[in-house]
Formats: C-alpha cells, structure tokens, sequence
C-alpha cells in the first residue's frame, strides 16, 4: 500500500457562510444549573429573609461570611450558624468609571469590600457603596445594608440593593 | 442542617441556571461533499470502489475501512436498491409526536456494499416487506442543497412477492 497525503483544506467562515461547503449545525444543549451547595444555600435564603448569615469554627473561633461549611485553617467542619448585622466597615474601595462592559459611567460605581459586624476581622464581602459622595468614601467607614423589599428578594446577593453610611 | 442534609427535590437546591451558545459545525468531508454535490446537481449516487477489497463504499470513504487504502476509484451506482431493514417511526428526534408516522428503512443500494438510511413512502406500511426493491425519489433539481434530504425518499418499485 502507498503512502498517501490527503490534500489539506482549509475552511473559513465565508466558506460556510456562501455555501462553497457542505454541512450541519449542531447546537448543543448547554443548559446547566450550578448548585449553590449547603453554605452558600443558606446564605442566599438568609438574604432572602434579609439577614447576613456566618458559619463559626470552633477550632478557631472564626466566625465567617460568606459561610463556608469547612474551615480552610483548621481544615475541620464548620459547627453552626451565626445571625450576623447588617452593618460593617469599609476595608477596600475601588471609585469605577467603566461598567463590567465597558461603558463610561459620570458618576461612578463603588465596589467596597465590607467588613461584617459580627464576623471574624477581615471577614466582609464585596458589595457597592451609594447614598455617598465618592470623594467621601474611606477606608474603616461605617455602612449598613440597603435592602430590597422582602417582595423582591429572591435569595441573591443582590437582595442587598447596596451599602450606604451608617447614621 | 448538618454537612449531611439532604436535598429530597431539585426545586429546593438554590442553584443558578444558565445557557452556554454554542453551536457545532460538522462539515461533510471530502468525500461527503462529493458524495452530496453530484446529488444535488445531478441526481446521481457515487460510492468509492476498493479494488483490493472488492468494496463498494456508499456513501463514499476516501480510504478502505478494510486495508485503510487511500480510495480515489469512484463509481456511480444505480439509485435503486432493496430493503434490508424498515421501521414506522412515530415520534421526531426530541421525542414529539410526529403529524403523520413515517416510514424509515435501510437501503440497500445496487452494486454498493453499504447502503443508506432513508424515508419510504408512497406505500403503506403493510405493505412493505424486507427485500423489497426500491427506487430513491428526487427533489426537483431547484429544491436541492446538497443535502442527503435531496432525497425526497425512496419508494416501491414492485410489490411484495
């Protein structure tokens, strides 16, 4: 038997899109659903019920937001639930003048990761400022929860409409 | 709740659903094409024959399945054929009730040793019998896109014996 070579094609999208070659579309179905699993499950139903929720460790006494069923320290499971505040401190802030896509903002948003009172220092969670001037804004600032109403809550993080200053 | 609770419904996970767009392209090959091209244009069948083998490949293989010989001896083969095997299928691929049962079959092509999985139609199904010789029906030349479904279907040519 000879060897035999088969001659190379290349196809580009206007091959396929002027019909110069032969085929099918298949379009998979990639529908999936990503499971919130135990902790974050019941973070997101306490947010639903306008509340903060933490899971504590025993071994190091952490009390941790967002919940966690596993200590990642003491590598040893979480023990119980904590309700939390829904008050805390800035510990990080960033003043953002693009949207996620791309688009000039004038005012700009406020992403701040917020301490949670109640929680173990450094424990906070990444939320946005509003109800503030943005050259007001400082690190170790007191803010507190803005909910949505309890009828628009649907157990996301997004229940929280945003942080705004405390008092 | 413990580490070991257990979700009894999928309604009471708390999951987020989402879609990924993607969409395939399978091309039909070199041989494919081909094999679809001369349909489309002229209403012909071509397999490709292995001389060493004494294969006839429709639809066409640009190598032997059998010794893996590259293949370029192609022939035209006759669009009838007989029944091998044949079925009446009632629902479409995404299991939905069809409007009217069809007729499927295996073919058996004339000198070809493969065969093609078809529509039958213009008969009913009783009286369709395996051996039964068939002939392939065509689109009207304007119709076609080079597809296997230039095919309209096959159909009888004589009756059961």
């Amino acid at each position: 038997m000879e060897e035999h070579v088969y001659d190379s094609v290349y196809l580009r999208s206007r091959d396929f899109e002027e019909g110069r070659a032969l085929f099918e579309t298949w379009d998979p179905n990639a529908r999936y659903a990503w499971d919130a699993g135990v902790a974050i499950g019941g973070y997101l139903r306490g947010l639903k019920a306008g509340k903060l929720i933490g899971r504590y460790c025993p071994e190091c006494g952490r009390v941790m937001i967002p919940p966690r069923m596993f200590c990642e320290q003491c590598f040893r499971a979480t023990d119980h639930w904590v309700d939390l505040h829904d008050t805390g401190t800035v510990i990080t802030f960033s003043l953002c003048y693009v949207t996620w896509d791309m688009v000039r903002l004038e005012e700009p948003q406020i992403p701040a990761v917020i301490e949670i009172d109640g929680a173990s220092p450094g424990m906070g969670i990444m939320h946005i400022l509003s109800e503030v001037d943005p050259d007001a804004v400082r690190i170790g600032m007191r803010v507190q929860a803005v909910w949505k109403p309890a009828a628009e809550r649907t157990g996301a993080i997004t229940d929280i409409s945003y942080f705004k200053p405390l008092g | 709740m413990s580490m070991l609770h257990r979700i009894e419904h999928v309604h009471d996970a708390l999951a987020w659903e989402g879609d990924m767009p993607t969409q395939g392209r399978y091309t039909a090959g070199i041989a494919g094409e081909r094999f679809l091209r001369e349909i489309q244009e002229n209403g012909k069948l071509l397999g490709t024959a292995c001389l060493t083998c004494d294969i006839v490949y429709v639809p066409p293989r640009l190598y032997c399945e059998r010794c893996f010989d590259h293949l370029d001896e192609w022939v035209e083969v006759p669009p009838t054929g007989r029944v091998y095997t044949f079925t009446l299928v009632h629902l479409d691929l995404d299991a939905k009730p069809l409007p009217e049962p069809r007729m499927m079959a295996f073919v058996q092509l004339d000198g070809a040793d493969g065969g093609l999985v078809h529509f039958l139609d213009e008969a009913e199904p009783e009286d369709i019998c395996i051996g039964m010789r068939v002939e392939a029906v065509f689109k009207d030349k304007t119709e076609r896109k080079g597809s296997i479904l230039d095919i309209a279907y096959f159909r009888p040519v004589t009756a059961c014996q």
